[in-house]
């Protein structure tokens, strides 16, 4: 009955699997969409920095949404830096909360889906029983400092 | 067609003694391999992003971080993250439906259809990304 119970959690992995990447295609449009694309809030601006700039502790530049939300935020004089940026949602008094849980949620999500798919392709070619429990065991421990790691991050930043 | 399944056994034990075409790579072959190799590369990056992601609780080396990522190499890798992460995920909702819906359309033509939308999704997602690298390297001044 071991191989019965074993066979009902690999389907029900499959099917978690399948959940994960649906979930993931409208988290990650989100993601995108708020760190890329969106005016205000992009961490990541369209700017190409040469290795002199970066050297030089030149910042990438942000447009004026970005620099009029930083400064209501955080002071007239505040000055408009990638990590004010993301401040603009990770300390905001009211919705810090729901985007922590946002990237907690999805931080899970990915790693599960990430590190469950890893795992079937090394599980197809890894062949010895030893080893593969070796390596399930090595990329879950991974996924789980990820999940600590990142988790900590996202809460204590701007808090 | 009758001319097809009678060629193909004699093609293929032929090209089984050669061991570099142990695989005959169709439609359904590329977009599994593809699938595979894009999603490996996306738990690489999953795990150096979650990673690098510590230095939120550091203002200034999160500058430092973020300054460093529009280095023009990152930049390139922010395209091929996209690429790779449409390809991805509208393969996996063409397996999801598939498997859920009980669907059996004709594979190959969906397979292109969402083919065709991810091309339109990683040239318009992608294209503030490359116009800032053209200008980068063609038209700085």
């Amino acid at each position: 009955m071991a191989s019965r119970a074993a066979s009902t959690s690999n389907a029900q992995s499959w099917f978690l699997h399948r959940i994960t990447g649906t979930f993931l295609i409208f988290m990650l449009i989100t993601h995108f969409w708020v760190q890329h694309y969106d005016q205000q809030t992009a961490t990541i601006s369209h700017d190409v920095l040469s290795t002199e700039q970066i050297e030089n502790d030149v910042l990438p530049g942000y447009t004026p949404e970005a620099e009029a939300a930083v400064e209501a935020r955080f002071g007239e004089t505040a000055e408009v830096t990638p990590h004010d940026v993301v401040m603009l949602r990770l300390a905001d008094p009211v919705y810090a909360v729901l985007w922590k849980a946002f990237n907690i949620l999805f931080l899970i999500v990915a790693l599960h889906h990430g590190f469950y798919g890893l795992n079937n392709v090394m599980s197809d070619y890894i062949r010895n029983p030893m080893a593969r429990k070796t390596a399930k065991v090595l990329s879950w421990s991974l996924a789980l400092v990820l999940f600590v790691v990142g988790t900590y991050s996202v809460l204590v930043a701007g808090w | 067609m009758a001319v097809d399944t009678i060629d193909q056994p004699a093609k293929s034990a032929a090209s089984q003694d050669s061991r570099f075409q142990r695989y005959r790579v169709r439609t359904g072959m590329f977009a599994w391999m593809a699938h595979r190799l894009s999603g490996l590369a996306l738990v690489a990056y999953l795990v150096v992003h979650v990673w690098g992601l510590r230095a939120l609780t550091d203002r200034a080396s999160f500058n430092e971080l973020i300054a460093g990522y529009h280095a023009p190499i990152f930049k390139i890798g922010e395209f091929l993250l996209l690429a790779a992460v449409v390809y991805h995920a509208l393969n996996g909702f063409r397996i999801v439906l598939i498997d859920f819906l009980g669907w059996s359309p004709n594979q190959k033509r969906l397979f292109w259809a969402l083919g065709g939308v991810a091309a339109v999704l990683i040239v318009v997602g992608g294209y503030p990304t490359i116009s800032s690298l053209i200008d980068y390297f063609f038209l700085a001044a």
